[in-house]
C-alpha cells in the first residue's frame, strides 16, 4: 500500500514512512503530529521503524488516519482513559483480525507509543478473558500452566477470596 | 501466542480492575500473569467482605503482630508463608463492619470455645489490631484507611509509622466522643 493519504493529502502536507521490511507510506503530517514518535522516522530514503514490519504498520496507520480528528487526550487522565469500557463498532471491526495481528497491533502501538491504541488492543484482549476458567484462558491464549501443582494450589488458597468477593 | 511484554499485560489486566473473578482466573494462568496480576487484585481491599480474605491477611502476621492474639490461643495456620507480600500493593483498605472477622472466627470453631473467656467483641478488636499493624508495616503505599467500630486505639500509631497515608477514617469508634475523620496533606 503506497496511497495512506490519497483523500487528503492533496491538501495537507506528508511524509514518508519506511516499515522494517522496506514498505513505504505517505501519511497525513497531522498523524505523525499527533503521534511524535512516528516524526523520529520521517524522510523513509534511509530511515525505517524497526521492529514492525508493512502488514502490521498499514493496520496501524489505518486507524490513525480513521481517528484523525479525534480529540486529544489528556496524558495524566489515566483512570478516565482506563474506565470507559465501550468499544465503537468501527473499532471493534478493525481489531476483529485473528489473535495474533491483535498482539502485533498492541505491540507495535506500545512501541510507537500511541497510547489510544493501545488501550483499545488492551481492552480488547481483557474482554476476551472475562467469565474464563484459567484452562479456557490459557487454551485460547496458547500459554503454558508453569506452575508446579504445589504452588498452583498455593496461590488459589491465597486468592480465592476473590472468586467471591 | 506472540509474547507481550510486562507492561502490556499490565494494561491489559488493569481493564479487569474491580472484577474479581476474572482477575483471579489470570492470575492462575501462569508465573508471569500472576506477577502482573497481583498488585491489581490487591489494590483495594475489604477485609470485612469475604472470610478467606481475611485468612489470607492473617498469614501476612509476624510474631509481634501475634502477640495480641496469644491470649485467644487462635489457631493461625504457619505451616507456609505467603508466596507475595500482597498488602505490598494494597492503597485502600477497608474494615468496615466485623461481619468478616465474626464469620471466620465462627467458621473456624473459636467462637464456642471462647465466648465464655472473653466477648467476640474482644478477640474481633485484637484481630483488627493485629491487621491493622500488618498493614502499617507492609502496606508502603497504603492511602486510604478506615476502620469501622471499635477497635484498640491505633491513631498514635498510624500517624507515625505510615507517611504515604492521606485519608483516615475511623467512625464510630467509641474512644472519642467524635469520630475521627482525619485528612491527611
Amino acid at each position: 500500500m503506497d496511497n495512506g493519504t490519497s483523500n487528503s493529502a492533496s491538501e495537507n502536507e506528508t511524509i514518508t514512512l519506511k516499515s522494517c521490511d522496506g514498505i513505504e507510506f505517505h501519511i497525513d503530517a497531522r498523524i505523525a503530529n499527533r503521534y511524535t514518535l512516528l516524526n523520529n522516522w520521517n524522510g523513509g530514503e534511509s530511515a525505517c521503524i524497526p521492529n514492525v514490519n508493512g502488514k502490521v504498520l498499514e493496520k496501524v496507520l489505518e486507524w490513525c488516519e480513521h481517528h484523525i480528528n479525534d480529540p486529544q487526550l489528556n496524558c495524566g487522565d489515566d483512570d478516565s482513559r482506563r474506565r470507559n469500557t465501550i468499544i465503537e463498532e468501527w473499532d471493534e471491526n478493525f481489531l476483529s483480525c485473528d489473535q495474533d495481528m491483535l498482539f502485533e497491533i498492541i505491540l507495535a502501538a506500545n512501541y510507537l507509543e500511541i497510547k489510544p491504541l493501545l488501550d483499545l488492543g488492551c481492552k480488547t484482549v481483557a474482554n476476551m478473558m472475562k467469565s474464563k476458567s484459567p484452562e479456557e484462558i490459557r487454551s485460547a491464549f496458547n500459554i503454558d500452566n508453569d506452575y508446579t501443582p504445589e504452588e498452583e494450589e498455593q496461590f488459589r488458597k491465597e486468592n480465592e477470596w476473590a472468586e467471591d468477593y | 501466542m506472540i509474547a507481550l511484554p510486562n507492561e502490556c499485560l499490565f494494561e491489559i489486566f488493569i481493564n479487569l480492575s474491580g472484577n474479581y473473578k476474572s482477575l483471579f482466573s489470570c492470575l492462575l494462568v501462569s508465573r508471569r500473569w500472576c506477577r502482573n496480576v497481583v498488585p491489581i487484585l490487591w489494590n483495594e481491599l475489604d477485609i470485612s467482605k469475604n472470610k478467606n480474605l481475611l485468612k489470607t491477611c492473617l498469614l501476612l502476621l509476624n510474631d509481634e503482630e501475634q502477640v495480641k492474639l496469644i491470649p485467644f490461643d487462635l489457631i493461625l495456620s504457619k505451616n507456609q508463608n505467603p508466596l507475595f507480600l500482597y498488602t505490598s500493593y494494597t492503597t485502600v483498605i477497608k474494615i468496615n463492619s466485623d461481619d468478616g472477622i465474626i464469620n471466620w472466627i465462627n467458621q473456624e470453631g473459636h467462637g464456642s470455645r471462647y465466648s465464655t473467656y472473653y466477648s467476640c467483641l474482644n478477640i474481633v478488636q485484637s484481630i483488627k489490631y493485629s491487621l491493622t499493624l500488618m498493614f502499617l508495616r507492609t502496606c508502603k503505599k497504603l492511602k486510604d484507611l478506615s476502620i469501622y467500630g471499635k477497635s484498640i486505639n491505633l491513631l498514635d500509631l498510624i500517624l507515625v509509622k505510615n507517611f504515604s497515608l492521606t485519608s483516615l477514617k475511623c467512625p464510630n469508634n467509641e474512644l472519642d466522643s467524635e469520630e475521627i475523620n482525619v485528612e491527611i496533606y
